[in-house]
């Protein structure tokens, strides 16, 4: 399912309790006592276009730049915000100016035949300009418009003035820094500045090469102000087929998949060789209305659809039951998810009712119309190569809406021509997707009456004074609890409303071997701790 | 002679580039989305993206934009990875040539010793059940061939034999070598065709009025029936089979997880990736005018007369 | 360039009677098997047309998911509980239309440059060469994906690719007769006679002379098309669902291959197998009773 957020990804804020945690006293070795040593082969579905953090725009790129950059602030793993590139901060009373006082120990991996260079403020500077150059393309550009400028106060010291006060903006300071003398062009980057293929950064593993079989190998950086990561060396192997990739994990070509496919869950449970670890990754898929047919602008045929399909047969069906349903438009795990609103029950008879007091009523062949004219639709998704699942769903949505007098016409078309009929052309009725969100619930962007137009995320059309002015309201409030109130309050509403028919978050797992030991994961970038993961002697082989 | 076959070849290829070039023209999608990914891309965004890289707005500013660069062998950059088209396909290519080359063989051992022993005149109800055979095969979808295989082994083996120059070389590792060329050669859907033109051409020669008086007369036929029924007829499979035999590699690549060009042009087709798209559909068009090249040098040294023709 | 395949050189017709009961056994019996399968092909399409069908192909049982073949599912059940048997039958018009038009698109195609090429020559048949060179200089399956890319993934325009790439081989075919038909001045006697360009070309030239050798064209056509469905559908650009084709029923199935749950793709896989086995045997048989015949 996770294909599906091939839809842009909402990048969002994290919110989190801002706590501070004392700066780490740096040391060579982590001196914890667990074993270095070893290395780990992770199979990767595709391959990456760039190792950058700032032009890279997909997952396999994120989680590669997790090893190999660190950021002025980092999370732990209970996301909490720790110092990193910066050991302290300081926030003015306004919450306008935000000074970062860096580590003075901290030194860039060093190129072949070059001495390691010392990380100053000059790197973050050279980072956030190259970000901002209008010549860059990144998709991390919007996330930063809400700051003013940045000035170096001395080498150890930047100063970030923001535009406006903004809840949770340290979190945003996460952003990877890149060195100054990284990249060919200093005032912009592109693809094909030789820096996106073997970059240097501060993080745990340097980037050793890409092989003649594009397997990306990282190796242990010694000099890593965190201490050096126990395992040596880091293996990216790309696959072009899953079933194949799983059959790697199972015949001990890979030590890890980031990802198990749903399918593939009951071969790797049953097997004592490996751990199956459940992340939960902050999206949700969902099938999404378009309100601009008349049809479905009636909020009782949205919500006839919503009890017509049976969410818990699908989940145990298709995804082994790897999952929970949702009733509403927050990721479930995030802090803005209304737990009191329940999902509608799969009640067909009630869905039946729903249609009828629409003004539908069954026609000579079975099938709901009103006026004469069938209640038709159609369902446009995105081919895919790995696409199991999306057209388990889709199918069998099909057929619960035809169990229920509706006619579902599946159309497949191909990802470009997808994207212009759902955001641009608005040619559709219905669609599967899922946002991913990467660290917090705004959702501003999905439902906010602005938002409707061209390329805009509000794809559906829909528009409600009352949940506008909810999200405005949750926008300006710094206040955590107050914000969470409003929150809750557009949860039930969006629920009632049924501009979706919520479905799941699926629990991701990621598959390893049980030599892996200490793995905590990240639920959106994966390896942010795996400095910490080892390998016990005996089993390094 | 050569002069010709050589101009030939270059407006061959300057065929095929300006073909695929329309084709891409005409296609209403934007290639350079695939940067876009993950931002709220929009026409305006994409008309700056465009302007940043600098790219000409018509469709023959670009080709002619295209030609200048081929000429001075720069094939572009790819618009997903920025690294050069032709330092791609000089990575990937040898792979694929491995494997094309290598299947061919595998192809021409299946089936030139069923179309040799079908055309003898000892054959009977064994020629047929191997000519049977031959055409079952060539008629298994490669991929599932594929799994079929790999499954196979790693059952047999209990390893899968992954090919990876990072890791030390595992047990069975060879295997790993042999598989997909091995896959690739029976399944391409090829097999067939080769054996029964083989084998209708091997019949024609040895029917032949002067082969017949050769034999009566007690003469070698041997020499000319191996050129003319055999080498021939040949090197005029292989070069017909080997755009088949390509196209399988798409397939056969990404079962077999083979870093070669038939992985490069999937990901190039999915992300309209089009310097890379050119560039792989030139490359094969180079491969493939080679083999008749090769072809008309064999065809000119057995018989010289089709040299004229 | 191109070296031809000179087979039945026969001018007039012939009664197809004697040949069939000169041919041998084998041959007989791969022509058989052929008819065969092509009349079970016809049967099935028929079948699946009217709905006489063991089962609903799209009513799906979430309860039994890849089901092994047992009471109720003859061949057991896909990764949406469907039947796979009904599947089967239905899938094989997936390939109906869309390979009929590849045919007919290599056959037109390929005639007009054939008959151009060997006719005309000069000029005419330098660019023929040309175009035919173009045409096979790219391998297919990366036209097929270039198309896919630019257009959509349709199971039309990758016929229309198909049929494009197949009419080298026709034209060559007819242009070798052609060259064949004029060393025996056969041409030469007609023009002598007065007959109409016209009425030599597409009578006398491709109906009289060709047309075997197209029918057999056509029947490997056929099996390309499948062939080439199939190994789209692993990229994922074949027929989409919810409509079966035997190429997406092997790719679903497969996925379930290595939990040990074969049937899935083994019976579509095999179908393609069968069908295409007997597009060969037809080909070769008839080419074979037509060779012995003119040999005689």
């Amino acid at each position: 399912m996770n294909r599906l957020s091939r839809i842009a990804p909402l990048i969002l804020t994290l919110a989190v309790a801002l706590a501070t945690v004392p700066a780490l006293s740096p040391a060579a070795s982590k001196n914890d006592g667990r074993p270095d040593g070893g290395s780990l082969a992770y199979g990767e579905y595709g391959r990456p276009a760039t190792l950058d953090p700032i032009t890279s725009n997909e997952m396999i790129s994120l989680r590669i730049t997790e090893l190999v950059f660190n950021g002025l602030v980092g999370i732990d793993e209970k996301q909490v915000i720790i110092p990193e590139l910066a050991e302290r901060w300081e926030v003015s009373k306004d919450g306008r100016t935000y000074t970062f006082f860096l580590r003075k120990d901290v030194r860039w991996h060093p190129r072949e035949g070059e001495g390691p260079k010392p990380f100053t403020a000059e790197d973050v500077l050279f980072t956030y300009n190259i970000m901002m150059h209008p010549k860059t393309i990144t998709p991390l550009k919007v996330r930063y418009e809400f700051i003013e400028k940045v000035e170096k106060v001395d080498d150890a010291t930047v100063r970030f003035t923001l535009k406006r006060p903004i809840l949770n903006a340290l979190a945003k300071f996460t952003f990877k820094v890149i060195p100054a003398h990284g990249p060919a062009n200093s005032q912009f980057l592109t693809r094909e500045d030789p820096f996106v293929r073997s970059p240097i950064g501060t993080g745990p593993y340097t980037v050793k090469g890409i092989t003649a079989d594009r397997e990306i190998v990282l190796m242990a950086n010694e000099d890593y102000f965190k201490g050096r990561p126990h395992i040596n060396k880091f293996v990216s192997r790309p696959f072009a087929d899953q079933n194949i990739m799983t059959q790697a994990m199972m015949f001990n070509a890979i030590d890890m998949l980031v990802l198990v496919n749903p399918r593939d869950l009951p071969e790797l449970q049953g097997d004592k060789r490996f751990v199956l670890q459940p992340y939960n990754a902050l999206s949700y898929a969902f099938f999404g209305y378009n309100l601009r047919n008349p049809l479905l602008a009636d909020k009782r045929v949205r919500r006839a659809f919503t009890h017509a399909v049976n969410r818990q047969e699908m989940l145990d069906s298709f995804f082994n039951g790897q999952g929970t349903i949702i009733s509403g438009p927050f990721a479930p795990g995030s802090w803005a998810y209304n737990l009191d609103v329940q999902p509608l029950p799969h009640d067909p008879a009630k869905a039946v009712a729903l249609l009828k007091e629409a003004g539908f009523s069954a026609g000579p062949d079975g099938m709901m119309q009103k006026d004469g004219k069938p209640l038709a639709l159609s369902l446009k998704v995105p081919i895919e190569k790995e696409s199991e699942a999306v057209k388990r769903v889709v199918l069998a949505f099909q057929n619960y809406l035809k169990a229920i007098g509706v006619t579902v016409k599946v159309e497949f078309k191909e990802w470009q021509a997808w994207k212009d009929a759902v955001f641009v052309e608005h040619d559709f009725d219905v669609i599967l997707a899922s946002w991913v969100f990467d660290d917090s619930a705004d959702i501003s962007s999905l439902f906010h009456s602005a938002e409707i137009g061209a390329w805009k995320n509000n794809f559906g059309g829909y528009s409600n004074p009352e949940v506008d002015g909810l999200i405005v309201e949750s926008k300006l409030t710094l206040d955590h609890e107050k914000r969470r109130t409003i929150n809750r309050k557009l949860h039930a509403l969006l629920a009632e409303e049924a501009p979706y028919t919520f479905l799941w978050t699926l629990t991701n797992y990621s598959g390893y071997h049980k030599k892996l030991r200490r793995v905590a994961i990240h639920p959106y970038k994966f390896f942010s701790f795996a400095d910490e993961w080892f390998i016990p002697v005996t089993e390094q082989k | 002679m050569a002069a010709r076959e050589l101009a030939l070849t270059a407006l061959l290829l300057v065929g095929v580039s300006l073909v695929v070039f329309v084709i891409l023209h005409l296609s209403p999608g934007d290639p350079f989305s695939v940067l876009l990914e993950g931002q709220g891309s929009g026409h305006a965004v994409s008309t700056s993206v465009r302007e940043a890289l600098g790219v000409p707005t018509t469709w023959y500013g670009r080709y002619l934009a295209w030609l200048g660069n081929m000429a001075h062998g720069n094939l572009g950059t790819s618009i997903r990875t920025g690294v050069p088209v032709a330092s791609e396909i000089a990575r990937a290519g040898p792979s694929t040539l491995y494997l094309t080359l290598g299947s061919l063989l595998v192809t021409l051992l299946l089936a030139v010793p069923v179309a040799l022993y079908s055309t003898s005149r000892t054959a009977g109800a064994l020629a047929r059940a191997l000519t049977l055979a031959v055409y079952l095969v060539s008629a298994v979808p490669v991929f599932w061939l594929g799994y079929v295989v790999i499954y196979l082994v790693i059952h047999r083996f209990g390893v899968f034999p992954l090919l990876s120059a990072s890791a030390e070389p595992a047990r069975h590792g060879w295997l790993y070598g042999l598989l997909p060329i091995v896959v690739l050669g029976v399944a391409n859907g090829t097999v067939s065709e080769v054996t029964r033109h083989l084998r209708g051409e091997i019949g024609r020669v040895l029917t032949e009025d002067y082969i017949r008086t050769a034999r009566a007369k007690g003469a070698p036929v041997w020499r000319h029936a191996f050129k003319e029924g055999f080498l021939l007829p040949m090197t005029e499979m292989i070069a017909a089979k080997i755009p088949f035999v390509i196209g399988g590699a798409i397939i056969v690549e990404q079962v077999f997880n083979w870093p070669g060009l038939g992985r490069m042009a999937w990901q190039a087709a999915q992300d309209r990736d089009f310097p890379v798209i050119l560039g792989i559909a030139l490359v094969a068009a180079a491969f493939v005018r080679l083999a008749s090249l090769l072809r008309s040098v064999i065809y000119a040294g057995v018989n010289p007369r089709t040299a004229t023709e | 360039m191109r070296r031809y395949r000179e087979a039945a050189g026969e001018v007039a017709e012939r009664p197809e009677r004697s040949r069939w009961r000169a041919a041998a056994l084998g041959d007989r019996a791969a022509v058989g098997y052929g008819l065969l399968v092509v009349g079970l092909v016809v049967i099935s399409y028929v079948v699946g047309a009217a709905g006489w069908l063991p089962d609903d192909p799209s009513r799906m049982d979430m309860a039994r998911l890849n089901a092994p073949p047992g009471a109720g599912h003859a061949l057991g059940t896909d990764f949406l509980g469907r039947d796979i048997l009904s599947r089967l039958i239905v899938g094989i018009q997936a390939y109906f239309l869309p390979g009929l038009l590849a045919v007919a698109i290599s056959l037109a195609l390929g005639a007009a440059l054939g008959v151009t090429a060997g006719y005309r020559g000069g000029r005419a048949e330098a660019l023929v060469t040309y175009l035919s060179n173009l045409v096979d200089a790219v391998p297919r399956l990366v036209l097929v994906l270039l198309v896919i890319a630019a257009f959509r993934a349709d199971i039309y325009y990758v016929m229309l690719v198909v049929g494009i790439t197949g009419a080298p081989a026709v034209a060559s075919i007819i242009a070798g007769k052609i060259q064949f038909l004029r060393q025996k001045s056969f041409i030469e006697a007609a023009h002598v006679l007065g007959l109409p360009t016209r009425v030599i070309v597409l009578k006398h030239i491709l109906w009289y002379n060709c047309a075997p050798l197209l029918i057999i064209q056509a029947t490997l056509g056929m099996g390309e098309a499948i062939l080439v469905e199939t190994s789209l559908s692993y990229l994922g650009f074949g027929v989409q669902e919810p409509t079966p084709s035997w190429g997406n029923m092997v790719q679903a199935g497969a996925n379930y291959f290595f939990h040990g749950k074969f049937w899935p793709s083994t019976a579509p896989a095999l179908a393609i197998l069968f069908t295409i086995l007997g597009f060969h045997l037809l080909g070769d048989g008839l080419n074979n009773i037509l060779e012995s015949k003119s040999a005689s």
